[in-house]
């Protein structure tokens, strides 16, 4: 109790000015988390799912709050977590998760537990070439095990857990496995990371990447709040300004300043304040060079980190020239949306409407993942939800993903995978527009689809006849679920 | 804990979407024949065949490169049979012959051979007609006939040679006739099964199928393991040569459009129609196609053609062939210059419509179908290769290009239609041969192009006219995808385009 105390006020008194910390033992703060996952299955979503046990670590931070990764404790139904050299197990909660960058907070209800833990503390991001010593459960062990591994690379790297977002990510020489993630990474008595994520042995051996504190602190910040935001974006792209001919015919000096923006989210932030065309010079005062990075602390970055690091409602302030005029302008920076359509969902039951056999869901990553339907307009909506704009027309993309083969549907096989244009006359936007539709009275039934024009009807009698039989056939729990209810 | 692991989302071209495949009628019982041991092969010598109605064909081949428009590929040889048929001419499949270079007729017997030229081609239904350049090459071979029609359950004879030159026929059992897919995606026409043992011979890229002195079909596949061929019908064969008989060759004509069957009762009700009519619903028309230039619209319920009433899965009744898709009575039974007339309801009224067929030719289409015998289009300006999109180019990904090429241009070949109504053609960025003038541009490749120096692209001349005029002394070329612009200093390109021409030894800088 005391020397934990000692502790935490000489970390507030040194931060960086004692470079001789003392040395911490780590089995005060390390946790090993067992989590009981269910995970829903898209092709059968009224279902409740499949339920598997995975392990990872987690260490205590101040606040009495265990960290981890998010994907340690995603679709969990029941955590317990255990203390080195301690019997007992203790029923553990997730505080907040934030799946875009990988992290969570765990808490534990009994006081007990963490009267006997040291917080660790967050130290800065490591030099390259030094050394680091990770701690976790590698392959399930009951132990606490210990490597030792030297920084090759911090660079942006997509999470994997998301599987849609870059952030900052440090790669080490130490073998990352199952069991690892979630634990710290120490470098001086300090974290410098959770490891997080490895690749398979047939890509490449001896390499792993641990989350570093940048990212980590980011996330403490955003959950001060009491909420998770989420990142924000810019959301726009932008090209490099390398070429000395683009330069010239954009009027710019050949000093490698600047980077020509070429297309913006309409529906995002920076919609009506950036345009296709602006030469970006500068963010926050950091002069943006040509190929699209900024000095940061001393090193080249990707100018994104500027953004990376800020939270939502932060403001950004980017100089620029708009035909030839410079500019500076202010955006409050809000979370992008539309990217997540291809980033995995987690901690929610699969959205869906079930009506005469037919199941329409929403087109996610989760759902092409469960259906592999090689449908080329579903893959296209897919892959260019953003660069096309879909998302004005259709901010969710509905797809008749499934049917329950019952007389009342027997002609309409082919229109599986098919993306919903219209029910009834009625424009369809999001799966809600879809109960909707089908809420309301009417004899006949029409559901037209993108590029056909022949519609698909169900009249009303033979839908109402087959209701019941098909929920028995089939064990059709609910007959829809439009995201009312979610796990937490 | 999670792997990272690459995961590339592939996309795969649905075929046939709504359209209701033609039921194959069954094979009928063959009492006449006797029967043999299963297995064993029924071969004998063709002695009707003597005398020379059978040519060796080889052909090299050498098809244009579409990655590398300026170029040819390795050349090939192929090597098939021909049959020699009335008015001089050997028909052969139009594949063995395709993109040929130099193509030599053989006498099987004596040896003595002629080159030949290409009468006439038809990518669509994998025809062509030689002729040889010698003129009294075939004055004393006596030709197939071409009238005669078969039946499901019929024995035809498959034609193969010995080494020594002499014929040898397999017994082929013609098992079905339904309209299925030929050689060239999206074109299908009647199409005959048979179950036959067939040998492994030199020249067998194609092989003609008789009944007696009668040319019946060609083969167009064999399967060894199931031992079973696909072939040309009687009826393709017939129009082809008849159509041949006048130039300009006019081509299998379409309706162009795609229909979706009424089977299903719920739709019947919806629609108000009868349960005693058949009839399909029209789910697209073609721009500028036959149908639509008869008036024939989206909604439409077809209830007859030419006569024939259409069954609700797109079915009529053949004379000899039983229950065929509609398509065989309209490509193949019609010929392009006719007008068929066409019984159809529209909100509820019936109509009736002629409609003037004729063949819509590749080069009609935003993207076309097929590019063979043409070499492919191109424009390279400062190191940017600019190409027309078709369906040959992307065939260059192989047989599952449908996966493996670029999604974006699979999507706007298969909706081309939908997407692309006007006429026009896909501009776009094939590759960046690197230079002085793309320094600090990364590679880029398969994007469209949009506008060049402000100008509209539809075609690869709209963009050499719109480099004639660049912006305060540069080029300005938007894509559709990021980067979204280019800039090309106009003065500097120019003086550099020699050089270019040169490094990657480029024969032109654009073929139109």
């Amino acid at each position: 109790m005391i020397r934990s105390t000692l502790f935490a006020i000489a970390s507030l008194v040194a931060t960086s000015a004692i470079a001789d910390i003392p040395k911490v033992d780590v089995h005060k703060s390390i946790v090993r988390i067992t989590t009981t996952a269910q995970e829903p299955d898209y092709r059968v979503p009224w279902n409740p799912g499949s339920i598997s046990t995975g392990i990872g670590a987690g260490f205590v931070i101040d606040g009495n709050r265990i960290l981890t990764n998010a994907h340690v404790v995603s679709n969990g139904r029941f955590m317990s977590v255990q203390r080195e050299n301690d019997p007992r197990q203790y029923s553990g909660q997730v505080k907040f998760i934030a799946h875009d960058c990988d992290l969570a907070i765990v808490t534990i209800s009994d006081p007990n537990f963490f009267k006997t833990m040291q917080p660790l503390h967050l130290g800065p991001l490591p030099t390259i070439q030094s050394g680091v010593d990770v701690y976790g459960y590698p392959i399930g062990g009951e132990r606490l095990s210990v490597t030792q591994g030297i920084v090759s690379r911090i660079d942006f790297e997509s999470y994997s857990h998301s599987g849609a977002d870059s952030h900052l990510a440090v790669q080490i020489d130490a073998a990352i496995n199952p069991g690892n993630s979630g634990g710290p990474v120490l470098q001086n008595g300090k974290v410098v990371g959770i490891a997080f994520q490895g690749y398979s042995g047939d890509v490449a051996q001896n390499v792993g990447f641990m989350i570093p504190t940048p990212v980590i602190q980011r996330f403490l910040a955003d959950i001060a709040s009491g909420h998770y935001n989420r990142y924000v974006d810019l959301s726009v792209t932008y090209e490099n300004l390398t070429n000395a001919s683009a330069r010239r015919a954009l009027g710019l000096p050949d000093d490698d300043t600047g980077v020509l923006v070429g297309s913006v989210e309409s529906d995002a932030c920076a919609a009506g304040k950036l345009q296709p065309g602006d030469v970006l010079l500068s963010i926050d005062g950091h002069r943006i060079i040509s190929d699209q990075t900024v000095e940061l602390d001393g090193e080249n970055v990707d100018l994104a980190e500027i953004v990376e690091r800020k939270l939502k409602g932060d403001k950004v302030k980017i100089g620029l020239l708009r035909n030839h005029q410079p500019m500076e302008i202010e955006i409050e920076l809000e979370p992008n949306n539309s990217y997540l359509i291809q980033a995995n969902v987690f901690d929610e039951y699969p959205r869906f409407v079930m009506f005469g056999g037919l199941v329409f869901q929403p087109l996610s990553k989760n759902l092409l993942e469960a259906f592999q339907t090689d449908d080329l307009r579903v893959r296209y909506f897919y892959n260019n939800f953003v660069n096309d704009e879909i998302y004005k027309d259709h901010p969710q993309v509905i797809i008749l993903s499934n049917i329950l083969p019952d007389p009342v549907n027997a002609y309409l096989a082919g229109f599986r995978y098919q993306i919903v244009d219209e029910i009834n006359g009625h424009k369809i936007r999001t799966l809600a527009d879809v109960a909707n539709a089908f809420d309301q009275t009417s004899d006949f039934y029409t559901v037209k689809f993108i590029g056909a024009n022949r519609p698909a009807v169900l009249q009303r009698t033979a839908v109402q006849e087959a209701k019941e039989r098909i929920k028995e056939n089939y064990g059709v729990r609910l007959e829809r679920n439009l995201g009312e209810e979610t796990l937490r | 804990m999670k792997f990272l692991l690459s995961c590339n989302l592939l996309a795969l071209l649905a075929l046939s979407a709504l359209a209701a495949e033609t039921p194959s009628p069954t094979p009928q019982a063959t009492p006449a024949m006797e029967t043999h041991p299963s297995g064993a092969p029924k071969e004998q010598l063709a002695t009707e065949l003597k005398g020379g109605s059978v040519l060796r064909v080889n052909s090299t081949n050498q098809s244009y490169d579409f990655f590398r428009p300026w170029s040819k590929k390795a050349p090939f040889n192929r090597r098939g049979l021909g049959a020699v048929i009335d008015g001089g001419e050997v028909l052969v499949t139009a594949e063995l012959v395709w993109d040929s270079n130099f193509i030599e007729l053989e006498k099987p017997e004596t040896g003595e051979r002629s080159s030949a030229k290409v009468a006439v081609i038809d990518y669509e239904t994998n025809l062509a007609l030689l002729k040889p350049t010698s003129q009294d090459f075939l004055k004393d071979l006596q030709p197939l006939d071409t009238d005669t029609q078969v039946r499901v359950g019929d024995h035809l004879s498959v034609v193969q040679l010995e080494a020594n030159g002499t014929p040898v026929s397999t017994e082929a059992l013609l098992t079905s006739a339904e309209v299925g897919h030929y050689v060239l995606d999206d074109y299908s026409y009647l199409l005959f099964k048979m179950s036959c043992p067939l040998q492994y011979r030199d020249n067998s890229f194609t092989l003609p199928i008789v009944q007696s002195r009668h040319l019946i079909s060609m083969l167009l596949r064999y399967d060894p393991r199931s031992q079973t061929i696909e072939a040309i019908s009687t009826p393709v064969i017939q129009h082809f040569l008849k159509e041949a008989e006048h130039q300009p060759y006019q081509g299998f004509p379409s309706f162009g459009l795609s229909f979706s069957p009424t089977r299903d009762p719920q739709f019947r009700h919806y629609e108000k129609l009868s349960d005693s009519e058949g009839g399909i619903y029209v789910d697209d028309v073609e721009p500028n196609a036959p149908a639509a230039q008869a008036d024939i619209q989206t909604g439409d319920i077809l209830l007859s053609i030419a006569g024939k009433a259409i069954d609700p899965d797109g079915d009529y009744d053949d004379e000899l062939y039983g229950r065929l898709s509609i398509t065989h009575l309209i490509t193949t039974l019609s010929y392009s210059g006719q007008k068929v007339p066409v019984t159809l309801l529209r909100h509820g009224e019936r109509k009736e419509v002629d409609v003037s067929l004729f063949n819509r030719p590749p080069q009609d289409y935003a993207i076309d179908p097929y590019m063979i015998g043409r070499p492919p289009r191109y424009l390279i300006l400062g190191g940017l290769v600019f190409e027309e999109l078709s369906r040959q180019y992307l065939r260059e990904w192989g047989p599952a290009w449908q996966k493996e090429a670029p999604q974006r241009f699979v999507y706007f070949d298969h909706y081309q239609a939908d997407l692309f109504p006007k006429p026009r053609k896909i501009v776009f960025l094939s590759q960046i041969l690197p230079n002085n003038d793309t320094i600090g541009y990364p590679q880029l490749n398969y994007m469209a192009v949009e506008r060049v120096n402000g100008q509209p692209i539809y075609r690869l001349e709209d963009l050499a006219k719109a480099i004639e005029k660049p912006i305060n002394g540069f080029h300005k070329i938007e894509f559709d995808l990021d980067p979204k612009v280019i800039y090309l200093d106009a003065a500097q390109v120019e003086q550099n385009a020699a050089q270019l021409q040169k490094t990657y030894s480029l024969p032109g800088l654009r073929r139109f």
